[in-house]
């Protein structure tokens, strides 16, 4: 039986540790971006110009009106002149995350298997923790701020739950990155929809699709009635499930591609992740999409 | 009715269904099993699949057979099926059921019952009118009668509120009535005949066999008699000094047997159980019950353990408890009363506990009912007076008689033995020879078993002639062999001598314990008095019913006299009980009729008829229905299907949740007893008893602990867990803040091993109290218990003792107490010193002789199973107020102490 989704906030807590330790043994990720959103966030990426940061940018003569304390004495004592020093404006790239938490991803087809939804909250939460390590925001879809700083991290379990059940949010800034995790069975129109809304944002990002084994091999035979998790979908009755696998192989590997072909659409990149496979193949795959070559 | 061997069916048509079965293969087999359920969250890929060739799915042939086989026992079992069903009697007409209900039946009377109900179903499937008849007669004195003829249905209704008699059948009667009952209904008739296989009448008439020849005279007998149970009947018992002497008599065995009584109470508790040893064939045996006089004379009926009947009960009146004693000195009566000096002062201290005291001359005296009659050095005058107390005597009385001047001078002949004139003294100014301590008590004198104590001399007594029969009527002797109690048989009474004075004159024994021992003994082994005095018959007060229960008097219960009450044969007028008036609570002026001193020995019958069929009561296992078992056993099936439909179906969860899930079915259905969990003594607090070996008195420890324990937990703030045995030196006792150890007379010495752990537990501040429960009345109970105690603690370190002072913690840790009782109460109870200061002076043992767990003890109905002595509640309130002051003082130790600096510390507050 599946157990009940990790969603609260400490289910999600518990989680942490093993998604550090999970994303420990990647470097830290910087998230590629060319064109570093339009925040005032100080982060580390630098926006070639003047303002609040760390490294080094530029000396500029003193004018009038700049605050005499502002004044670099070892400069200004090589000339005659006074010089300001002045700093790259350093700026985080902001990744907003999203995973589906449907009663589907509460499944899982046996105890040798986690449920999808574990799977994927750890998933993020491993993303997660690369992606403060490495000086980027990360923000959740609905949740009003964003979070910074290595101990962001149990807040962001914490607030697992009060995510937004479909991956829109408007308060996404132009050129962020995003990560939508879930199983995806829904029709393809929705995912299309979805994916178009972010892309006409300015959003750009990745599709992760996490599924149990079962649902891509169907290892069940005999006489069987197929159940939806949740209300919605009226059940299917199989007189022999052997008898119909060929088919529904067929049909689930013209449902992957659909969605690979909504995601390149939209101009993202898309994978599949399978839950008895190790989630260090998934975060090195997601590390490699998102950081810059 | 359908028979198959042993098995009959009662609606063998419904046996037709079974024809229904194959249709239900067939059904059962067209209809595919329904689909296993699958939640899938991907089922839009699975939504309409094209449809594929539709494989017929069947059901698996096992669960088709288990199916089919609950199916055949539901009908089957409809059908009413009865195993081993009774023909029924044969012979031709109305059965007529005779049933002896007296006495003799009531041991095993729900089994005759059972035997007669199965003859019952016969005759109500064959639609046989039946009749009743009862060869006791009926509770209003009336003669047995043969009721109408009625259905069977109607006769089994009757025979529900049928109860047995207290009296014994009167077959005689009964044939009478039979005779009536033909010549109504001539014709021939089927007999059933349940006997209590006791011969009633006498030996020279019989009852039975003409009975028997006219129940047979009908056409078929058949008799239902109790194999291998013997009947047994307890007659009143004999007094003696200690004890009480039983007999039980019986229908004779093949193997030796015993029968347990047990000597109860008024208000029904136990105080005591004899073992009667039956041998091989034997009719009649002997057992003696020690009893203390105080005990025994709280002892109000005498019960045989597991046999129902007022044939096992024994009712003991006061004439088993009241001893009158008079009292009459020589010479002038106020000098004999002078305190130290008189001799009546000694009789009246050693007698006045424990027996009712008189005073006067001899004709005032003998007046009245009487057992004992003490003459302190009183020459009995020629003539009349000694008519009188030589027709006392002879008629039951006990003469007591001390020696003295007078008596020396003029011996009479109301002596047990000849006397010499004058008398002997030893150890005189004049004399070389020493006073003369006492010798042991010889072999059969009511004394033997006490210990004469070694300061006890006497320096002048009369002696006896010497003859050979001298010995014999000895009970007691000097170091050097001379007489000092005789005693001679007069008639049914006896004259007891002792060979000294009564006060300290001539020796120091009347100084002595002992001497009250032997005149308590004494007036114990004297015949008692008891019920009015006088003619007037006793009216019922209460009365035994068949079995052995006391209620209002029967209504046809009629007064007795007094004169007849010991001899009486119980009947419906004169049913067994209590006579007299009860008024005020006067138990003193009842009297017992009990059915075992009025009815002859029971004899078995003889002279059963030929050609009489025999069953056996409660032997043979009677006819059975087998419907509610088949049944039983159909819904087990279908309960098996429906798990394993469930199964099949998925809709249990796999593995282990299965396995689990089908346990819980099955253990749900055979409800398995519950495994006992071995108590840890590490998790709670709890008290602990020393395992002593004696399986009784470790159960009354246990029982006792468990009372006290519970009397705490509801009392104060203590929680303690039920109590455990301990074995010292094998069992951890660090776990135990108290230990109980009741001290039995043949306790080893500890080993090694246990002394060591014994002091460990001493030394760390566990305390443990030891019971000899031998104070007062107590010491027939436990001999040698102090001889034991010393050898239990010689390898302890138990500190210098002392009694427990008036303001000890022991009688303030919880209830303010001026005394510790047990069951016993009066004695002292030992503590170690105060200026021990060691661990804090909390006592390490606490000994006593109180008997403590047995005041403590409830059984499993939370009564208490233990009398206290002398008794009433406060006693054993007081019991577990000293049992909580101990617990507390065992967990607390000297807390409270501290209060007792209080004032001080208020004084120095103050300054």
């Amino acid at each position: 039986m599946a157990s009940p989704p990790p969603s609260s906030p400490s289910a999600a807590r518990l989680t942490i540790p093993w998604a550090e330790q999970l994303g420990a043994r990647l470097p830290p990720l910087l998230v590629e971006a060319e064109r570093v959103a339009a925040t005032v966030m100080p982060g580390i990426h630098g926006r070639r110009r003047a303002g609040p940061g760390e490294a080094f940018w530029q000396f500029r003569p003193y004018v009038a009106g700049d605050q005499a304390s502002r004044i670099d004495w070892r400069q200004s004592g090589k000339s005659d002149r006074l010089f300001i020093r002045e700093t790259e404006w350093e700026a985080a790239q902001t990744v907003a995350l999203w995973r589906a938490a449907d009663a589907g991803m509460a499944w899982r087809s046996g105890p040798e298997v986690p449920p999808k939804q574990l799977r994927a909250d750890l998933l993020l939460l491993a993303l997660a923790a690369l992606l403060l390590r490495g000086g980027e925001r990360v923000r959740l879809f609905g949740l009003p701020r964003p979070f910074a700083g290595r101990g962001a991290l149990p807040q962001i379990a914490d607030s697992l739950g009060a995510m937004a059940p479909t991956p829109e949010d408007p308060r996404i800034a132009r050129h962020a990155r995003a990560v939508l995790f879930g199983d995806f069975w829904g029709r393809l129109e929705e995912t299309r929809r979805a994916l178009g809304a972010l892309s006409a944002q300015g959003v750009r990002g990745h599709l992760l699709q996490v599924i149990d084994p079962a649902e891509e091999t169907l290892p069940y035979a005999g006489r069987i009635r197929f159940e939806e998790v949740a209300a919605g979908l009226a059940a299917a009755l199989v007189p022999r499930v052997e008898s119909v696998r060929e088919v529904y192989v067929e049909r689930l590997a013209r449902h992957r591609a659909g969605l690979a072909a909504v995601a390149a659409a939209a101009g993202w990149s898309f994978a599949t992740h399978r839950t008895d496979q190790p989630p260090e193949a998934a975060l090195l795959a997601l590390h490699q999409a998102l950081a810059p070559q | 009715m359908l028979t198959l061997g042993p098995i009959a069916f009662a609606a063998p048509w419904l046996l037709t269904a079974l024809a229904l079965l194959p249709i239900l293969w067939w059904l059962l087999r067209v209809t595919p099993p329904a689909p296993k359920r699958q939640s899938f969250p991907a089922l839009r890929l699975l939504q309409e699949l094209p449809a594929p060739e539709e494989t017929p799915s069947r059901t698996p042939w096992w669960l088709l057979a288990l199916r089919l086989a609950a199916a055949a026992l539901i009908i089957v079992g409809l059908a009413r099926p009865v195993w081993n069903a009774t023909a029924g009697e044969g012979g031709q007409g109305p059965l007529l059921v005779a049933i002896d209900d007296g006495w003799a039946a009531a041991a095993d009377w729900p089994d005759r019952l059972a035997s007669i109900e199965s003859v019952l179903d016969a005759a109500a499937r064959a639609g046989r009118r039946t009749a009743l008849l009862l060869t006791a007669p009926p509770a209003v004195p009336d003669a047995p009668r043969i009721t109408g003829l009625m259905p069977a249905e109607e006769l089994r209704s009757r025979l529900a509120a049928l109860r047995p008699k207290p009296w014994a059948p009167d077959r005689g009667a009964a044939r009478e009535a039979l005779a009536a009952w033909r010549a109504q209904h001539a014709g021939p008739f089927a007999a059933f005949y349940v006997a209590d296989g006791v011969e009633h009448a006498a030996a020279e008439a019989p009852g039975f066999a003409p009975l028997a020849e006219a129940l047979a005279a009908g056409g078929t007998l058949t008799l239902a008699r109790s194999e291998g149970r013997p009947t047994r009947l307890l007659p009143p018992p004999r007094g003696e000094a200690d004890r009480l002497v039983l007999t039980v008599r019986t229908t004779p065995l093949p193997v030796p047997s015993e029968a347990v009584v047990l000597a109860r109470t008024g208000d029904g508790r136990t105080l005591d159980r004899a073992v009667v040893r039956i041998p091989a064939g034997a009719t009649e045996a002997e057992a003696a019950m020690p009893l203390p006089l105080e005990i025994r004379n709280q002892v109000v009926r005498l019960d045989l353990d597991g046999v129902a009947g007022s044939n096992a009960t024994v009712l003991l009146d006061e004439r088993f408890r009241r001893r009158p004693v008079g009292l009459i000195a020589g010479g002038e009566e106020s000098a004999a009363d002078v305190p130290l000096i008189g001799e009546l002062f000694y009789l009246d201290r050693a007698l006045s506990p424990h027996a009712e005291l008189r005073r006067g001359g001899v004709e005032a005296l003998l007046a009245r009912r009487l057992s004992v009659l003490v003459l302190a050095d009183r020459p009995v005058n020629e003539g009349r007076e000694r008519d009188q107390l030589t027709r006392w005597i002879e008629a039951g009385g006990t003469l007591v008689r001390f020696a003295g001047p007078r008596l020396a001078e003029a011996p009479d002949t109301l002596m047990p033995v000849p006397l010499r004139a004058g008398e002997r003294q030893l150890g005189g100014a004049l004399s070389w020879e020493r006073p003369q301590t006492l010798a042991a008590f010889p072999e059969g004198s009511p004394f033997q078993g006490l210990m004469p104590p070694p300061e006890v001399t006497v320096e002048r007594q009369v002696l006896a002639e010497p003859s050979a029969r001298l010995t014999g009527h000895t009970w007691a002797r000097l170091a050097d062999g001379t007489p000092l109690v005789t005693w001679d048989n007069r008639g049914a009474g006896r004259i007891v001598m002792f060979h000294v004075t009564a006060n300290a004159e001539w020796s120091n024994l009347p100084l002595s314990g002992l001497f009250v021992e032997m005149m308590k003994r004494l007036v114990a082994l004297s015949a008692g008095v008891g019920g009015a005095d006088g003619e007037a018959p006793l009216p019922p007060f209460e009365t035994l019913d068949g079995f052995g229960r006391l209620g209002p008097p029967q209504p046809g219960a009629q007064p007795i006299p007094p004169a007849r009450i010991e001899s009486e044969a119980p009947s419906p007028r004169h049913p067994p009980g209590w006579y007299g008036s009860g008024a005020g609570g006067e138990a003193a002026h009842r009297r017992a009729l009990n059915l075992g001193a009025g009815v002859a020995p029971p004899r078995l019958v003889t002279g059963i008829p030929a050609g009489t069929a025999l069953t056996t009561i409660g032997g043979v296992p009677a006819e059975r229905d087998l419907g509610p078992w088949l049944l039983a056993a159909a819904m087990l099936l279908l309960v098996v299907d429906m798990i394993v439909s469930l199964l099949l179906r998925g809709l249990v969860g796999r593995g282990r949740t299965r396995a689990m899930a089908g346990a819980v079915m099955l253990g749900a259905l055979l409800a398995g007893p519950a495994l006992a969990q071995d108590g840890n003594a590490a998790l709670a607090t709890r008290l602990g008893y020393v395992v002593t070996g004696d399986a009784a008195v470790d159960e009354i420890s246990r029982t006792g602990l468990v009372g006290l324990s519970d009397f705490v937990n509801r009392r104060t703030a203590a929680a303690l867990a039920d109590p455990l045995p301990v074995t010292p030196g094998r069992d951890d006792l660090a776990f135990f803040p108290l230990l109980y150890w009741p001290v039995l007379g043949d306790a080893p010495q500890p080993s090694a091993a246990a002394a060591a752990a014994l002091n460990g537990f001493m030394r760390n501040g566990g305390i443990i109290l030891f019971d000899t429960r031998d104070e007062g009345s107590g010491e027939g109970f436990s001999p040698g218990s102090r001889a034991a105690l010393r050898r239990l603690t010689r390898d302890l370190s138990v500190p210098p003792l002392a009694p427990v002072p008036e303001d000890h913690v022991l009688k303030r840790a919880f209830y303010l107490l001026q005394d510790l009782p047990g069951r016993f109460t009066g004695g002292s109870v030992w503590v170690a010193r105060e200026q021990d200061r060691a661990n804090d002076s909390v006592s390490p043992v606490i000994i006593g002789g109180h008997d403590w767990a047995s005041a403590w003890a409830i059984d499993a109905r939370g009564n208490n199973p233990y009398a206290v002595i002398p008794g009433g509640a406060r006693q054993r309130t007081l019991a577990y107020r000293f049992g909580t002051n101990l617990v507390m003082y065992a967990l607390t130790g000297n807390y409270k102490g501290d209060q007792v600096h209080v004032p001080a510390i208020l004084e120095r507050l103050g300054n």
